[in-house]
């Protein structure tokens, strides 16, 4: 018995000490160090942007990290919190802006860079909102969309309607006759897990398309009075959830899972990034391709959220002195601005293979831009969506991140009816008070 | 004959009493052999409370990260007066009710039946080792795909035996959700009760059984009045194990429901977690987590005294 | 002669509904780690595989798609993470069998010592290592994280182990000073006579003795290290530290996983605990038989 424990043992620390490690990048003599942390989306199309970027500025190297996206804000704080091994370069998002600039985590690109004042005159006015804080930016887009209705056409035409809906009482109606069809069980799909950060933005979308406000001037809560856009939209999820015309899952889902219940045509009405109209139309990925619109917000007002994830640049650049900053200037350039080249080329890259929303406006008047885009959505209009109707998230403050994550939960308790609409804004409300005071 | 084992079988929680008594350099290897065991234990146990305690009594608040004033029991106070606290000691509570008492069924039934003679029990006997092998987040993660609302294989298999007449989104119902980490937990843990409890009923001599048939004792009475007596301090055990078990479970709602759907399996080690990472006050976290410290302790010192009239009254 | 036939039936259904739950799971991880996507992403999905595949094991040892591979990245959301469990399964065996090791050195020497001798204190820093396993390990995981930050030692394998050592060796301790207390003293007595140090009577006398015992409490304190899960989050950062737990965890729960995938980098995770358990089985067993039983 114990020889064969003996035996075991030593074949399986064997084992471990065969396995390689993995090889780690060399950096070459002389070159200066920059740590990448990102989301995880397109990997290898990130990697290839960092070797295309070694090889036009070859004094600087990239190590690049990815994190989940539903976990990225909690595992970036944890990094930050133990402050010894934080990323010099990393994604943002306006929903964390004010949270990590208050916290000191990320330092302003106008207090180091005279130069990005400059550029960002040159991005959409709602993307460089989302990345100011107190008057300052800190980044350069990544991307930058507005969020957007989508339906299946091809189901809507099997159903016998002839136009997408305009108002949200027309939505659940042409659900429910879709549903009564026996055409798709769930016609309606969101993504409002948890651990969704595009789930406040969803419902955002949703308020202010009828007009509503989330705050007044001065940052106090608007939603909660009696009869808000907030309430409204509050009941109409629990009402779709409970004619069963939307699918229960979606409050496990991100907006991936109900982007492959609309591409497998399990499901016919959706609201995530425009951008994502790019997957749902590409028959690469999608056995519905072609059949996907994009819609102006039902609603009264048709107003929807724009926002902008970012490049943003950690206090720890600054600490290390010239060479880094002169180091991170080269990446935020080449990454969200037009690069030594003058040709925006990893922002052009997203747009075309991936179809991303940018905010570099200049990029509009690129012809293969437009023609790609053209492909996959009415390009007239998305950008009359992105001009006429995007506004950026109210309430952007330090606190507004705990009090999405909060709110999170609290809506998926009105979702499934186990406190009221008007409850759940009060209880909105009296935290976003508490986080305020604190 | 239970007098005499008493001490030995309370041995798990109480130490006997050694007879070498010490002389000087005796004296001296004793506290060397046991420093470097206490150095590692009061470096992790003793400094980070009397750290937390800091926290506790402070405001750390990881966005405004220069301000940090005492505040006294404020933190306590505010945690424990808000309604979300509430909630999640009530599904803390729920929780740990339905795990022990569905962990204690399991082990003492499984336990029965791993006895029997019989190939199929034999091979259960190997085989009930594997969950217990396998890594709690692991099991939550097996566990999260076999409820999956879309594609889950227990969906499929439920629809096919005409149990259910559609698939249920299992993470999505505010009732089905808490159940799903019951049935996790009692996978993961149920196996090692079972082991224990089988243990204990391999060390009732034989001739107990045998007598207690020649009474004309049935089943149930040979249970109540020969097995149950031997289970007692097991199960005491496993009462405690799973008690403090169900009172911390963290990586099970980590990997699984996130604590949703609304708050539904937001328990307590959730909360404190979500305190922590995701409302990045480290006062009220610690507060938080000092809560459910003093309550683990507290319900192991209740169950340690009742383990000890136990003893004295077997 | 009927009945009791009918009772024999009734317990072998309730033996197979036994293993259906104990081992259902596990077998359906393994069935769906030999499919692809497109079998597994179907209502319902394929139980009995059409065609057996080792491409998921290929594509998470080698890192690089085998061609029949469809693209089961949609939107190339497949953390870079995903693929790396086995640097992360090496650090899983490096961070468990060091903790194994130092724990069972300090563990068994103090273990004897409450077991055999009696000092003043003795009673008090026992139920005071015993205590501290009572401390959840949420409620000092700042503490924790700021002592392994000043330390320098965030994101090494050190971190870990130290700290995994801190929470397992109460186990150890109480577990083994159990142990030794059902040893028979007349050997070590004699051994003593013989002109033995303590320390000698442990190791030369002792030690083989309570082999068995050493055996179940390397088990348990491996078992423990390579599931931990909370700390091993957030001490570590990058896959230099980053153990298989964390790995698979951030691959599984990600929105857009791959089951397939994720079902290959789990079985080749849990495959190293199980034949531990298999081949511990029998210490394992007396083990409790010792703790638990008589």
């Amino acid at each position: 018995m114990m020889r064969r424990v003996v035996t075991v043992a030593a074949m399986l620390v064997f084992a471990a000490t065969a396995i390689p490690m993995q090889p780690v990048a060399r950096a070459g003599a002389g070159s200066t160090q920059l740590t990448f942390t990102v989301w995880t989306f397109a990997v290898d199309t990130i990697k290839e942007n960092i070797n295309r970027f070694q090889t036009r500025v070859p004094n600087v190297t990239v190590n690049l990290t990815d994190y989940n996206w539903g976990q990225y804000n909690d595992t970036i704080v944890a990094n930050f919190v133990g402050g010894s091994t934080v990323p010099d370069i990393l994604y943002s998002s306006d929903h964390w802006l004010q949270q990590w600039a208050a916290a000191g985590w990320i330092a302003p690109l106008d207090d180091y860079f005279p130069q990005a004042r400059e550029l960002a005159k040159s991005f959409a006015p709602y993307a460089v909102e989302g990345m100011t804080y107190k008057g300052k930016l800190y980044g350069f887009p990544y991307y930058a969309d507005p969020m957007a209705f989508m339906y299946n056409a091809a189901v809507l035409r099997q159903a016998g309607f002839g136009a997408p809906p305009q108002t949200w009482a027309e939505v659940l109606e042409q659900a429910k006759a879709i549903k009564a069809k026996g055409l798709v069980q769930y016609p309606i799909g969101f993504g409002f897990s948890l651990d969704e950060p595009f789930s406040i933005e969803t419902v955002i979308s949703m308020v202010y398309s009828e007009g509503g406000n989330l705050f007044d001037k001065d940052l106090n809560p608007a939603f909660d009075r009696a009869g808000s856009a907030m309430v409204k939209t509050i009941e109409w999820v629990r009402e779709a959830l409970r004619a069963g015309v939307m699918n229960p899952e979606s409050l496990q889902w991100d907006g991936v899972q109900a982007g492959n219940a609309m591409k497998g045509g399990t499901q016919v009405f959706f609201i995530t990034r425009a951008s994502g109209l790019w997957e749902l139309n590409n028959p690469q990925f999608s056995k519905q391709a072609g059949n996907f619109q994009l819609a102006f917000m039902p609603g009264a007002t048709h107003e929807t959220v724009g926002f902008v994830r970012f490049y943003a640049m950690s206090s720890n650049v600054p600490r290390r002195g010239k060479e880094a900053l002169d180091a991170a200037w080269q990446f935020l350039n080449y990454f969200g601005g037009p690069g030594p080249d003058n040709n925006y080329p990893v922002v052009r890259r997203w747009a075309l293979d991936f179809g991303l929303g940018f905010a570099q406006l200049p990029l509009f008047k690129d012809k293969d831009i437009r023609a790609s885009f053209g492909r996959w959505v009415n390009v007239e209009r998305l950008e009359s969506i992105g001009q006429k109707h995007a506004k950026v998230k109210q309430g952007l403050t330090p606190w507004f991140a705990q009090w999405d994550v909060f709110a999170r939960a609290e809506l998926q308790k009105a979702y499934l009816g186990q406190q009221t609409a008007q409850q759940t804004v009060k209880n909105l409300a009296s935290k976003w008070n508490e986080l305020r005071r604190r | 004959m239970a007098r005499a084992n008493s001490r030995q079988r309370l041995g798990p929680l109480i130490l006997g009493r050694a007879t070498a008594r010490p002389r000087g350099r005796l004296q001296w290897y004793a506290y060397l052999s046991i420093l470097p065991a206490l150095c590692f234990v009061a470096l992790f146990a003793v400094y980070p409370v009397a750290f937390s305690v800091r926290l506790a009594t402070h405001r750390y608040v990881l966005t405004d990260p220069h301000n940090h004033p005492f505040e006294g029991l404020r933190n306590v106070a505010e945690v424990l007066g808000s309604y979300y606290f509430r909630r999640a000691g009530l599904t803390t509570l729920t929780f740990t009710a339905s795990v022990v008492a569905s962990v204690l069924a399991f082990g003492v039934t499984v336990s029965h039946y791993l006895n029997r003679p019989g190939r199929l029990a034999g091979f259960l006997r190997v085989a009930i080792l594997l969950p217990w092998a396998i890594p709690v987040v692991m099991a939550g993660i097996i566990w999260k795909w076999i409820f999956n609302g879309n594609y889950g294989v227990l969906n499929a298999l439920l629809v096919s035996l005409g149990l259910i007449p559609s698939y249920v989104s299992w993470f999505g119902n505010p009732i089905l959700a808490p159940l799903t980490l019951v049935i996790a937990h009692v996978w993961k843990w149920g196996p090692l009760a079972a082991i224990m409890c089988l243990a204990t009923l391999q060390a009732v001599p034989r001739d107990l059984y045998e007598s207690a048939h020649i009474d004309g004792g049935s089943g149930w009475a040979a249970f109540r009045y020969i097995t149950l007596p031997f289970l007692r301090p097991t199960l005491l055990i496993l009462l405690i194990l799973e008690t403090v078990g169900g009172f911390v479970t963290f990586d099970l709602v980590y990997v699984m429901t996130g604590g949703g759907p609304g708050d539904a399996t937001s328990l307590l080690s959730w909360f404190a977690y979500a305190e922590i990472f995701r409302f990045l006050d480290l006062g009220k976290g610690a507060a938080l987590a000092f809560i459910i410290a003093a309550v683990t302790l507290g319900l192991s010192l209740v169950y340690v005294r009742l383990l000890r009239l136990e003893a004295l009254y077997s | 002669m009927i009945r009791q036939r009918l009772i024999d039936a009734g317990m072998t259904a309730v033996g197979l509904v036994l293993a259906l739950f104990i081992l259902g799971p596990i077998l359906w991880m393994l069935d769906s780690s030999v499919q692809l996507d497109r079998d597994l992403f179907t209502v319902p999905p394929r139980v009995i595989p059409q065609q057996p595949t080792l491409d998921n094991y290929r594509y998470v040892i080698t890192r690089t798609p085998p061609k029949s591979y469809e693209r089961v990245t949609m939107g190339g959301r497949v953390s870079g993470e995903a693929l790396s469990i086995l640097p992360a399964l090496r650090n899983s065996f490096i961070v468990a069998s060091s903790v194994t090791a130092v724990v069972l050195a300090v563990g068994a020497v103090a273990a004897y010592t409450y077991a055999r001798l009696q000092f003043a204190g003795r009673d008090l820093t026992y139920a005071f290592i015993l205590t501290s396993r009572l401390i959840p390990a949420i409620s000092v995981a700042i503490p924790v994280f700021v002592i392994i930050d000043r330390l320098g030692l965030l994101d090494s394998h050190l971190a870990l182990i130290v700290v995994y050592v801190a929470f397992i060796l109460p186990f150890t301790i109480w577990f083994l000073t159990q142990y030794f207390g059902y040893l028979p003293r007349d050997i070590e007595e004699a051994a003593l006579l013989d002109g033995c140090t303590r320390f000698g009577t442990l190791r030369r006398v002792v030690v083989p003795i309570v082999a068995p015992g050493l055996a179940a409490a390397a088990a348990f304190a491996f078992m423990g290290a390579y599931s931990e899960f909370l700390y091993a989050l957030f001490l570590t950062r990058t896959i230099a530290a980053k153990t298989a737990p964390v790995v698979l965890v951030a691959t599984a729960i990600n929105f857009d996983v791959s089951f397939a995938l994720a079902s290959a980098a789990l079985i080749l995770t849990i495959v190293p605990p199980i034949i531990f358990a298999l081949v511990f089985r029998k210490f394992i067993t007396r083990g409790m038989l010792v703790g638990f039983g008589r």
